[in-house]
């Protein structure tokens, strides 16, 4: 109880205002959770055992690689950070069960990179983890809902939507491929049902739509697949699913002969997970020609200077794992975490590391090839795709070289066609925001 | 009958393994004589046994060595109706009123709390109440004169803490909303809270449910009137127990694709999705937790790397933890539908209006692979469209419905100390009630500090308030289920911490009772160090302001 002398009525709104201003100021300030002074401490849950894991299984470890770099190099602001991992299986339940420990156990500051659409939704849901104000950052889903700050918000996008891409992929269609018999592949649940209203959106008319469900996919599933693909006389297939179910169809299609244009969804078309799920080194030439939509350069692309600096710190840093998309992700999604602890003080809290997002996120260098949408009203990340030709060693070239982007919302926005403009890279990979 | 109830009986055999409601109490006789308690010296306790004047029998019992607080105890819903020998699980069932002075799960456990108890010098005390069923008004008349008898008889009592189980926790924070100055404290513990419409929603939700998909016959509320209708009611609990034993065996035959039960007159496109993800709708449409006493949703058998451990863990725990809560959760429905309908004149639940996908909201992509996907699950939620004549909502009787809402209902008031105790996964007083009460406290507490920092601001001097609410939650383990060597689930453990009802070990229920004695005796709530300390002792205990469960859907 703080109480004091009452005074003339004429002072008493000064007296009020300075004690309360008093008041707060001696509120000692207290070390945020999992701030110390020299560690911040950060976890992601992914699926890093399981049917799930190929290829997701390398986004957290390449994070981990960066922070290391990063901690190697002066850490942020003296503090190292330390990034606790922890495997769901891609169960969600498990999902709940983990994030439970990091916040409640390991006592994290926040949640980065978090994998999957029904996870985090158990999570936002069971979790709490708005009501507990802490940040879930940079989620590695595309599921448009996120972005809605409203809902969720603690919780900040970085990948474009599933519903931008298919708004994306339909206006490629359209000015490239507009007579053509297309047809596409769902996974039926959010992942699927985004992208569908965004060809719905995009004013895309399919043939043939097949959906799977999630974690059904198989070579028999996939004859299934192709049989109605090839029934339909399909001429276009957009391949929407994840990177197993993209593999199979891919497979079981050339065993039978069937070639028509693909399309991969970005989402499905990272080449380690192709050549893991089909058991065959050789399998990137099954997307020979494949025409491929990405929201930031091919982890292959050797003049890419975010690619190269990741590579550099893969090398070193990340116990020989082989450098591709999923480990750019892991690194470009380190990169925003590390501008954002800077960005968010010299004593980073949760609250004022949300706030340098909403204020500052929009600045941040990121490989993304489109502006990244933070601001106090937005939890949207990056906004556009561009388009490229897969060649036969699985690496995604851009058709007309410039990279033009096709940026979009979520909603029914127009699809606009720009230049790629993004931040350079921080010197040596290093913020010095 | 007899011998397909013994088939069933083993096919079902994992949905007897937790009690449906705190029905057993200890065997006291209970005086027919109102006020006057008759009373008995033992060697360290006096016995006092007594009838309220409207003819509930109460115990109490004082230790020598008294600390000068007495708990009452409010038991659970007991059934209001006798049950047939020959229904399963619960058949054989009499309706009985004795006392009960503490809780537990048990004669056995009851004793040993109160035993305890009376260790600690705390009085134990409570009433069997006069009529069972859904009693709140009655029981909260008879408490409030019980307290009156017992301070007349012991003058010593200085302090008064309520705490109740389930309907007796409802009961509890009814006489802590009203009566507050009789009280010192409270601790209603796997509470029903709000209304018992609330309640009952998530019962005739499931019980609609069930019918709708897997037996029409199901009559699910509306009962006639007379022997007809307690036949119908005895008649829904023999079927909604086939329905779950025909659905654990087609889960055990084909746990991918388990074929519907005969009784199901859905179309073939239906049947065309996996029965066990109808039963899933239900019950997370319901508000029925999918975690149960023995499924944790993130496991299955075998190594954890397959894909087959990935998909029980995501598809089939869920439905068989539905299966385990829900047989639990429809027949309470069943007869709380009975017994509230005969007091309310007519039927008492009415969907006409229940928007079933809105109910769903975000669980339709957490539960994606349990329910087959999002078409799958459109698909059934557009057979439960009201549109659709082959599925006819269940039309309440108005006057009926206005009867029950004057029922004993809950401010959310939190006028002395209150521990609320609540298990993540109830199924049949779901985390949700008591998370309701928890939002009234912190509306309340947001509010009086609002008002002491206006308050500030004129006077100069300022008192922090402090919470007078707090939640001690019973949470699931991360990981819990169990399976045999040839990979079937294993149902024979004790239910795990945080699953089943009222689910409470006696080292919980003392902890409750300590903080609930400190709160009492001091007017404020432990907190701390002291706070954790009592709940790491008891196990299974936390305290989590941050965490809040899912409110009940009828609130959805």
């Amino acid at each position: 109880m703080i109480g004091s002398k009452r005074k003339g009525l004429g002072v008493i709104t000064t007296a009020a205002i300075a004690t309360s201003a008093l008041l707060i100021s001696a509120i000692p300030a207290h070390a945020e959770v999992g701030v110390s002074s020299s560690e911040i401490k950060l976890g992601i849950t992914v699926p890093q055992t399981g049917p799930a894991a190929t290829g997701y299984n390398k986004v957290a470890p390449a994070m981990k690689a960066y922070f290391a770099y990063v901690n190697a190099n002066g850490g942020v602001n003296g503090r190292k950070i330390n990034l606790i991992i922890k495997d769901d299986k891609y169960i969600p339940q498990e999902a709940i069960n983990m994030t439970n420990e990091l916040i409640l156990k390991d006592k994290v500051m926040a949640i980065v990179g978090a994998l999957g659409t029904a996870n985090n939704l158990a999570v936002a849901s069971k979790v709490q983890i708005a009501s507990r104000g802490v940040p879930s950052l940079f989620v590695n889903t595309g599921y448009s809902g996120f972005a809605d700050k409203k809902k969720f918000p603690t919780t900040f996008a970085l990948f474009p939507s599933y519903a931008m891409e298919a708004k994306a992929i339909a206006a490629y269609l359209k000015e490239n491929l507009p007579t053509a018999k297309t047809c596409v592949l769902l996974q039926n649940d959010d992942f699927g049902a985004d992208a569908a209203a965004g060809f719905k959106t995009g004013g895309v008319t399919f043939t043939e739509t097949v959906k799977y469900v999630s974690g059904t996919q198989s070579s028999a599933t996939g004859q299934t697949w192709i049989g109605k693909f090839a029934t339909a006389k399909c001429e276009v297939v957009v391949l929407f699913g994840v990177g197993t179910a993209n593999a199979i169809a891919l497979g079981v299609a050339a065993a039978g002969g069937y070639k028509p244009q693909w399309i991969l969804g970005s989402v499905g078309s990272d080449v380690t997970t192709i050549k893991a799920t089909l058991n065959n080194p050789q399998a990137t030439a099954l997307m020979n020609g494949a025409i491929g939509a990405s929201w930031a350069p091919d982890s292959a692309d050797l003049t890419d200077e975010y690619a190269k600096q990741f590579r550099e710190i893969n090398t070193t840093y990340n116990a020989g794992a082989v450098f591709d998309n999923n480990v750019m992700v892991g690194m470009s999604e380190g990169l925003l975490i590390v501008q954002a602890l800077r960005a968010a003080g010299t004593n980073p809290t949760r609250k004022s590391l949300i706030a340098a997002i909403e204020k500052k996120g929009s600045t941040f260098a990121s490989a993304g090839y489109s502006a990244l949408g933070y601001s106090a009203t937005s939890h949207v990340g990056q906004t556009g795709f561009w388009f490229g030709k897969y060649n036969l060693a699985g690496e995604l070239k851009s058709v007309d070289g410039k990279y033009t982007m096709y940026t979009t919302d979520s909603a029914a926005g127009p699809v606009v066609k720009t230049e790629q403009k993004r931040l350079p890279m921080p010197a040596k990979g290093l913020p010095s925001n | 009958m007899k011998n397909l109830m013994s088939k069933k009986n083993k096919v079902i055999a994992f949905l007897a393994s937790t009690s449906l409601v705190t029905m057993t109490m200890v065997a006291l006789p209970s005086a027919a004589r109102a006020a006057d308690p008759s009373c008995t010296d033992l060697v360290v306790i006096t016995q006092c046994v007594g009838a309220t004047t409207d003819g509930a029998g109460y115990v109490v019992q004082v230790p020598a060595k008294f600390t000068g607080t007495l708990f009452l105890f409010s038991h659970g819903y007991r059934y209001p109706v006798d049950i047939p020998a020959g229904i399963p699980l619960v058949g054989g069932y009499k309706v009985v009123s004795s006392p009960q002075p503490a809780p537990g799960g048990g004669a056995a456990q009851i004793t040993e709390v109160a035993t305890a108890m009376l260790g600690k010098g705390y009085a134990v005390a409570g009433s069997g109440f006069v009529t069972q069923g859904w009693n709140a008004d009655s029981g909260l008349k008879t408490n409030v004169e019980l307290i009156g008898i017992l301070k007349k008889r012991f003058p010593k009592i200085t302090k008064v803490v309520a705490w109740g189980e389930s309907l007796g926790g409802f009961i509890t924070q009814g006489l802590a909303e009203k009566y507050p100055t009789l009280i010192d404290a409270a601790a209603p513990l796997c509470m029903a809270a709000g209304s018992v419409e609330a309640e009952l929603t998530m019962g005739g939700d499931a019980l609609w449910g069930l019918k709708t998909f897997f037996d029409p016959t199901l009559v699910g509320g509306n009962y006639a009137a007379g022997a007809a209708g307690y036949a119908q009611a005895m008649g829904d609990i023999v079927k909604v127990l086939t329905i779950a034993g025909t659905l654990q065996a087609a889960i055990a035959a084909n746990p991918t694709a388990p074929a519907w039960p005969a009784t199901s007159k859905v179309p073939d496109s239906i049947k065309a999705i996996p029965s066990r993800s109808a039963l899933v709708l239900v019950g997370v449409m319901s508000g029925i937790p999918t975690q149960s006493a023995h499924f944790d949703n993130s496991t299955g058998p075998g190594d954890p790397t397959a894909t087959a451990y990935v998909s029980y863990a995501s598809a089939i725990s869920p439905a068989l933890g539905t299966l385990e809560n829900i047989a639990q959760a429809a027949i309470l429905g069943v007869l709380a539908t009975y017994d509230v309908e005969l007091q309310a004149g007519g039927a008492i639940f009415d969907n006409t209006k229940t928007d079933y996908a809105a109910r769903l909201g975000s669980d339709l992509y957490t539960y994606g692979s349990a329910l087959s996907g999002l078409d799958a699950a459109s698909g059934m939620l557009a057979y439960l469209s009201p549109l659709n004549p082959a599925a006819p909502r269940a039309v309440g009787n108005p006057n009926a419905m206005a009867k029950m809402r004057t029922l004993l209902t809950h401010t959310g008031k939190i006028n002395v100390p209150t521990i609320a105790m609540g298990a993540t996964a109830d199924p049949i007083t779901p985390a949700g009630n008591v998370q309701w009460l928890a939002d009234r406290a912190a509306e309340q507490l947001t509010a009086s500090r609002a008002a002491a920092k206006a308050a500030y601001l004129t006077s100069g001097s300022y008192t922090k308030p402090a919470s007078n609410f707090m939640t001690i939650w019973q949470k699931t383990p991360a990981k819990y289920s169990k399976y045999t060597a040839t990979g079937s689930p294993d149902t024979t453990p004790a239910g795990a911490n945080g699953t089943g009802h009222c689910n409470t070990t006696t080292k919980q229920y003392l902890a409750i009772a300590d903080l609930a004695y400190a709160a009492a005796n001091t007017g404020q709530l432990v907190v701390g160090g002291k706070l954790l300390t009592t709940l790491r002792k008891a196990g299974g205990l936390s305290y989590d302001p941050g965490f809040k469960a899912s409110l009940l859907k009828f609130y959805n």
